[in-house]
């Protein structure tokens, strides 16, 4: 139906040899793969994908990587680790789960939380009714695709009222093996009045060339509060595809915070449900690119179908070199959608005169008692605060570097998890101090 | 200490059109010695500082500067004040984001570096700042806000004097420093300042009321018209001006 790039023949030859034992999932990601080889790659033609090029994927070769292979140092993988806090841990090496890498001492009993490939024998039900209900391939293709070729990720599932006093701590780490794919896929389930602080990284250990498409479903039901973040500080050369799809009940609230590092090419999704009377959502994302010809993407889209329901939308990235970020901010608002309220904001710094931003606010609105905003910049750094900077003693590269976090200041500072915002803030410091 | 030689500055003003601002400055100022500079409005003072500091926004078409035998103009804003140089704004930029004691620390530790020092520790560091905060009469709750943001005019001013006490500068411009201060921050400041003054030292004063002279007892005022120096005196010259204006002195500019 579209017109898009010829498929490459290692997808063709990747989704073919997808064999999942159970039999309904069998089943569907036969399906879900048909559909998928079908639509093809999303095309620059389509809108939401016009300053995003996914072609790549048609000249270069990825393969799955079907056993574990690399032998990472538990000294690389501890050096990943909150400090000055105890956390739930969990690795995944190249796309699998290494139990002895992990750490699950403080999980209370009530609660579940486990290698997808587990929860597919254990907790069937669950994750089919979850793992069918955000997909629809014309606007969320790459999710069609994780689906399709879904083998591994995590699986939490928090029972009402439970508090999970500890962070979970889930790490994606890559290494050794070049020219992989993997499709995670996440799932959190917050039941009634559960509250949970997660923090989903994605790292490399060596300069390695792979391709993520990994999904993560948030879903808060009536009271729950669920604390996102997410780090994406991929390697260099790397792919990173992702999509969030957050539902949210009656009065819920979820957070998610998200810091793009890594990857030449990033690309990630946040949908917000808004379903029932009252949620909240603060989505709060920053961006760093600092080589040559990086690219990120974000797109966010909150949806509100419910009435009294707020959303708070700040993105905000710095771009040095030849540099590319993508912004689309997307809010609409149903008919019966009454006193939402909603704002969004995107603001950039460009540290040269090659980075290229573009930015786009975007609100539907159905509903006639409802309070939007909006702001979106695109500026450089002060020079009469650098100049007095300087004129302090401060040098030029470290004056920039202060001026650059001051920028990053007031998204990093709506992190409240005190040990997780210093990780964030430890790792955009030397992601700053290295461009120079 | 400082020489200025003939020096000429030029602005490119909204219009993309070049404006001579500095029209031939020239000053002499010795180890020790204390320095006012006085002028009408526009006549170029807050130029001749940013100059001196190295604002990049202005061009220097002509002339020498020398501090301590090194040729300023060659030096980086941060080598300037890696050299001694020091300037208290007119008007301090708010730096939203940026921690007014780690601004300090950074400053100071990067001058120490320059100097061949260890940076100070922690510990060390708060003692220094806790005790010069107190000079300057700001609350240390001003530590923890962001540099001069929503400051008031004279708190801004008093920050600026802050800096100075904490980086002890060999040679300081206060650009109206006074400007905008009670008489209690007035004398507080002239407290500060005079407690730098040292045999090794140099203060270029830029004021609009002799008031402020009172207190720091200048050797020599100067006045500037239209981006020149058009007459230098003692202390006395300051009365002068304050009962006189400018206009008796006019047909002296070029
Ligand atoms: N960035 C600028 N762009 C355009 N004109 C400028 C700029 N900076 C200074 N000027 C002009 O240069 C002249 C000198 O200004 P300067 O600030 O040096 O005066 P000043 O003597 O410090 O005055 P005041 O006593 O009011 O502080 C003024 O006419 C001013 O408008
Ligand atoms: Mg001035």
């Amino acid at each position: 139906m579209m017109n898009q790039a010829a498929l490459p023949a290692w997808l063709t030859t990747y989704v073919a040899t997808q064999q999942a034992t159970e039999a309904w999932l069998r089943e569907l990601q036969q399906t879900l793969a048909q559909d998928f080889l079908q639509r093809g790659i999303p095309s620059r033609r389509e809108e939401e994908w016009k300053y995003t090029d996914m072609s790549f994927l048609a000249k270069e070769c990825f393969t799955k990587s079907s056993t574990l292979r690399s032998v990472v140092s538990p000294a690389i993988v501890a050096g990943h680790r909150l400090k000055n806090i105890e956390s739930i841990f969990i690795v995944l090496v190249n796309g699998h789960f290494v139990e002895s890498l992990s750490d699950m001492r403080l999980l209370p009993d009530s609660v579940t939380l486990c290698s997808m490939k587990q929860a597919l024998q254990h907790h069937a039900e669950l994750v089919k009714a979850h793992l069918t209900r955000n997909l629809n391939l014309q606007k969320h293709p790459f999710a069609s695709l994780n689906a399709a070729m879904l083998a591994e990720g995590v699986f939490l599932h928090v029972p009402k009222k439970t508090v999970i006093a500890a962070p979970i701590h889930i790490l994606y780490l890559h290494g050794e093996e070049n020219n992989i794919v993997t499709c995670p896929r996440n799932m959190i389930i917050a039941d009634e009045h559960a509250q949970v602080t997660l923090l989903e990284e994605h790292s490399a250990y060596g300069a390695v060339t792979y391709f993520t498409n990994v999904v993560t479903d948030i879903h808060a039901e009536a009271g729950a509060k669920v604390h996102y973040h997410k780090i994406q500080n991929d390697a260099a050369k790397a792919t990173h595809i992702a999509q969030i799809f957050v539902n949210q009940q009656q009065d819920s609230l979820v957070e998610t915070h998200s810091l793009a590092l890594g990857s030449k090419l990033g690309r990630e999704d946040v949908f917000v449900n808004i379903k029932a009377r009252g949620a909240h959502s603060n989505i709060n994302g920053f961006y760093c690119l600092t080589q040559d010809d990086q690219h990120i993407d974000n797109h966010v889209h909150v949806d509100h179908a419910a009435s009294h329901g707020t959303s708070n939308m700040v993105y905000k990235g710095v771009l040095d070199k030849k540099s590319r970020a993508v912004f689309n901010g997307k809010i609409y608002v149903h008919k019966g959608a009454q006193k939402t309220q909603s704002y969004q904001a995107n603001h950039n710094l460009l540290l040269s005169t090659q980075a290229e931003v573009d930015t786009k606010p975007e609100f539907e609105i159905y509903a006639d008692d409802v309070k939007c905003a909006h702001g979106d910049t695109v500026g450089q750094l002060d020079m009469d605060s650098l100049f007095y900077l300087r004129s302090r003693g401060i040098e030029k590269q470290a004056a920039m570097k202060l001026l650059t976090y001051a920028f990053a200041a007031d998204v990093m500072n709506k992190m409240t998890h005190t040990q997780i915002k210093q990780r964030m803030t430890i790792l955009l410091n030397e992601k700053l101090a290295h461009d120079d | 200490m400082l020489t200025i030689r003939n020096l000429h500055a030029t602005i490119q003003d909204e219009k993309q059109k070049t404006k001579a601002i500095l029209r031939g400055i020239n000053l002499d100022i010795k180890p020790g010695e204390v320095h006012a500079i006085m002028g009408p409005n526009g006549s170029g003072k807050s130029t001749l500082s940013n100059v001196l500091a190295g604002h990049a926004d202005y061009h220097v078409t002509a002339g020498d500067v020398m501090l301590d035998g090194k040729v300023l103009l060659e030096l980086s804003p941060e080598e300037r004040a890696a050299a001694g140089l020091f300037l208290a704004f007119q008007y301090p930029v708010e730096i939203p984001g940026v921690n007014n004691m780690y601004f300090l620390k950074a400053a100071l530790n990067s001058l120490r570096k320059s100097r061949e020092l260890p940076p100070l520790d922690a510990m060390d560091f708060l003692q220094l700042i806790k005790s010069k905060i107190k000079d300057v009469g700001l609350d240390e709750a001003f530590l923890n806000r962001a540099v001069n943001e929503g400051f008031s005019g004279g708190e801004k001013k008093r920050n600026e004097i802050l800096q100075m006490l904490m980086l002890e500068p060999r040679f300081a411009i206060l650009d109206e420093t006074d400007s905008g201060l009670d008489i209690d921050a007035l004398q507080m400041v002239a407290k500060g300042v005079n407690s730098l003054r040292s045999p090794e030292r140099s203060i270029l004063v830029i004021t609009h009321y002799q008031r402020l002279l009172d207190y720091i007892v200048p050797d020599v005022v100067h006045v500037m018209v239209n981006g020149q120096v058009i007459k230098s005196g003692g202390k006395e010259l300051a009365l002068e001006l304050e009962a006189k204006g400018y206009g008796w002195l006019e047909g002296l500019a070029e």
